[in-house]
């Protein structure tokens, strides 16, 4: 089962358990404060606005958010492309357009690998025989852009538009004294949505939130498109959080990887990333606190070269070219 | 390792002019966004009717303050007692936790938990405070609306006195109940049984039971 399917799957799943859990009153929660019983996994964005909003130190919140900061600083935002329902609630897109374009909403939005230009390239000239060396423009062009232009400016910036997103979350939360954001989070809409939906039949809870709810969630997705890398704040603190993120980092084995042991241009991590990332090149690409370990990259490298090892192999010369771009804004 | 090479230079360029601290367009769409939620946070002046909450969430405001609509509250409740607010509580109370006597009634799991609420104790941002019990924490008051009420026709009817398990109701002359305020701690037993509503029952005009727990600061 490749990786694509397993990360339909288990948002699916997730949410299955907890639809389930809500049925039978195990206490399981959401995704907003997921545990057992009493003890809750905050969302850790949630929990800062509570307590900005309340002006109070509360607990629970502050234990969920150092647990929460624990986990992406191990797996980055793993959580948007791994269990977030929102990336697999956005393929109900498809619906609405009938181009087959990456509906995977996490990051800057690619091609699928099976459809990209880049990746067929690679994938097809594997077998041609000796492949020809770049050329000196060729070679210029792939250790980094001379010149600037919008998207590569946009794509080196350090903050984007979520982080002052996550910004007026939390100012929201001071100013009003409630969590304003927790109001329209499309995590929080998809459970509601369930918990509404489940009530309407269970209960025969009418009530115009049935409507409301599922159809602010769909705005939200299909309205905006690059949700998850534009707009959400929750993906903004992982982001910067992660920027101190040194495991499952992808790692080129450069005996095998087309570029550096044959010398052809190649490029299809970065062509398959579906949050930009140029695995070869980091420094032409997002950054890796960006990374959701999907391992897509993995997954196209037509010749095996890349992998997620727990941690950064330090004879090896790619890694130090890997961690080049992060580390000296996050020490 | 000519790539290691050509980085040396890359990395001793000021840091500005190689990562800008955010573009224009980005700052655009964030301050837009910003403004939005601005925005929505002043429904929080845009006035809403107190409601009934579960045990421990009778301080409106500190209740819509911390809670941030996980649902836990309503998922734990043994009675199904808790169901979330509707729209038309206000956009502010919308998902945020309201009682729901309409076929049980809370006992602060005294049953289930032995007293301690597993709302309260599942809270995990204490939207819902603890300490809060049957005798201190009352949830709302009962109220009953003479105009409906079966007993007021002289029909004989006192499920609800029937059920009240704190002495809360009394009986008139006219064998007619009535709600003994100051003992009322809003638990929603009399509600959940009050037969008025029902087929054969209905008063004309009719939109809600005889006797309904009102919150307490309306």
């Amino acid at each position: 089962m490749n990786t694509k399917r397993l990360r339909t799957i288990i948002p699916l799943a997730v949410i299955g358990v907890i639809a389930v859990g809500f049925a039978t009153h195990v206490g399981v929660g959401t995704l907003s404060a997921i545990g057992w019983q009493d003890i809750s996994l905050l969302c850790p964005l949630g929990a800062l606005m509570t307590m900005i909003a309340t002006k109070t130190m509360i607990p629970r919140a502050v234990i969920s958010v150092v647990i929460a900061i624990a986990l992406i600083l191990l797996f980055a935002r793993a959580f948007c492309g791994w269990i977030c329902p929102v990336p697999v609630v956005s393929k109900i897109r498809g619906v609405f357009s009938k181009k087959t374009s990456n509906t995977d909403m996490t990051g800057t939005g690619v091609l699928p690998a099976d459809e990209n230009p880049l990746v067929k390239a690679a994938k097809g000239s594997e077998a041609a025989d000796a492949p020809a060396p770049l050329s000196a423009d060729e070679q210029a062009a792939l250790s980094g852009c001379g010149h600037s232009c919008s998207s590569c400016a946009e794509k080196r910036a350090t903050f984007d538009s979520r982080h002052v997103i996550l910004g007026g979350s939390l100012l929201s939360a001071a100013v009003f004294g409630f969590p304003v954001f927790c109001l329209i989070c499309p995590i929080g809409l998809t459970f509601a949505t369930i918990v509404l939906v489940m009530r309407l039949f269970a209960f025969g809870d009418v009530a115009w939130g049935v409507i409301l709810v599922p159809t602010l969630l769909l705005a939200e997705v299909v309205f905006f498109r690059k949700w998850c890398s534009k707009f959400c704040p929750i993906s903004a603190l992982m982001s910067l959080v992660g920027k101190a993120n040194r495991t499952f980092v992808p790692a080129i084995d450069n005996a095998k990887c087309r570029e550096s042991a044959q010398g052809t241009s190649c490029e299809a991590c970065a062509a398959v990333c579906p949050q930009g990332i140029n695995v070869r090149h980091p420094e032409a690409g997002m950054s890796f606190s960006e990374c959701t370990k999907c391992r897509a990259c993995v997954e196209a490298c037509p010749t095996r070269a890349i992998t997620m090892p727990f941690l950064p192999k330090k004879a090896a010369p790619s890694t130090v070219i890997v961690e080049d771009d992060e580390t000296v804004p996050a020490a | 390792m000519a790539e290691l090479e050509e980085k040396v230079p890359d990395a001793a360029q000021p840091k500005k002019e190689q990562r800008p601290v955010i573009t224009r367009r980005a700052l655009c769409v964030g301050l837009g966004g910003t403004a939005a939620l601005l925005g929505l946070g002043a429904v929080r002046y845009a006035g809403s009717a107190p409601l009934v909450r579960p045990p421990g969430g009778q301080d409106e405001d500190a209740l819509v303050s911390a809670c941030i609509r996980c649902e836990k509250c309503y998922e734990v409740c043994p009675r199904g007692v808790i169901a979330p607010a509707h729209l038309e509580d206000g956009i502010l109370n919308m998902r945020t936790p309201v009682m729901d006597f309409s076929a049980n009634w809370c006992d602060w799991c005294t049953e289930e938990n032995g007293g301690t609420p597993l709302c309260v104790a599942s809270c995990p941002t204490e939207a819902l405070k603890t300490g809060s019990t049957p005798e201190t924490g009352a949830l709302g008051l009962a109220e009953l609306n003479q105009d409906l009420c079966l007993a007021y026709r002289l029909i004989g009817c006192r499920f609800c006195y029937d059920a009240c398990e704190y002495e809360a109701m009394a009986l008139d002359e006219n064998n007619r109940p009535y709600v003994l305020n100051d003992q009322c701690n809003g638990c929603g037993a009399c509600e959940s049984v009050c037969v008025s509503l029902q087929n054969g029952s209905i008063s004309a005009g009719a939109t809600e039971r005889a006797i309904v727990v009102r919150p307490l600061e309306a």
